[in-house]
């Protein structure tokens, strides 16, 4: 299994759950799991194209995947990937 | 020798340093950006900085219903305003910015120190929603390998720029002092 943390504004869409776990290869299809089980959350992070959206990072046992595969980079059980939303404010 | 005795005494004390030309640059930043809210992160280690990265702000750029830091009441204001009016009272760090920010940092043996943002119409103290993604971040930094930074507002209120910088810690705000040099 693979655990996935859930930052606090995409909780409403887990239920209020702040780690959920999945079976995936690989990340991209890890948000296709996510997606059937939690409809919604793909559209948060990725956009229209497939790609991540810009104020969203995805880390896979704390290393950011833009800097493995993107999307591509592989999953194996026991990963640790966390969902990280961009640092805002106003 | 004198360079000693001063990185020891960083060591005990939790004041940050921030270099003249690096606070000089966060206020062009804030100036060049305005009306919209600028934002970057100072890197250095033991509290002195040395280094300062600009991040785009991309507020201005996505409808506000994806932005997902915001909580649903806020992006729903948000989504109400026109994308220049949202980048005046928001900011929103591209994260393939801070991406190859953060991999600059490493490799060059900084931490992150502070997060900064402009207030180009506001007092230099945290929103009610900074606090709050502040807030819902700090279980976020360990995870992603980074200090829990202190937040430094630039406010162009008023003719002269005010810059305060905090601790945001549960959602309790405190002074974050810094010293110029």
């Amino acid at each position: 299994m693979i655990k996935v943390r859930i930052p606090t504004p995409l909780r409403p869409l887990t239920k209020g759950q702040g780690e959920v776990e999945t079976t995936a290869g690989s990340v991209v299809e890890m948000i296709e799991t996510l997606n059937s089980s939690h409809p919604g959350i793909k559209d948060r992070l990725c956009d229209e194209t497939g790609e991540l959206r810009r104020f969203v990072n995805i880390y896979v046992n704390e290393e950011d995947i833009r800097f493995l595969k993107g999307k591509e980079t592989s999953l194996k059980d026991g990963d640790e990937v966390s969902i990280v939303p961009a640092i805002a404010g106003g | 020798m004198k360079r000693k005795i001063e990185s020891d005494v960083d060591l005990l004390v939790t004041n940050l340093v921030i270099p003249q030309h690096i606070l000089d640059d966060m206020i062009a930043h804030a100036r060049e950006l305005a009306p919209h809210e600028c934002c970057g992160l100072l890197a250095g280690t033991g509290g002195v900085v040395s280094r300062i990265y600009r991040i785009t702000n991309i507020v201005a750029m996505e409808g506000a219903q994806n932005l997902s830091s915001f909580d649903p009441a806020k992006a729903a204001h948000l989504e109400r305003l026109s994308p220049e009016e949202r980048a005046e009272i928001a900011f929103v760090m591209d994260m393939q910015d801070f991406s190859t920010a953060k991999k600059d940092m490493r490799n060059n043996g900084l931490d992150l120190q502070v997060v900064y943002h402009s207030h180009p119409h506001d007092p230099a103290r945290p929103s009610v929603t900074d606090i709050k993604i502040a807030t819902d971040y700090e279980e976020i930094w360990p995870k992603i390998n980074l200090p829990i930074p202190a937040y430094l507002l630039i406010s162009l209120m008023h003719a002269a720029p005010d810059v305060r910088s905090y601790w945001i810690k549960s959602g309790q705000v405190s002074a974050a002092p810094f010293t110029v040099r």
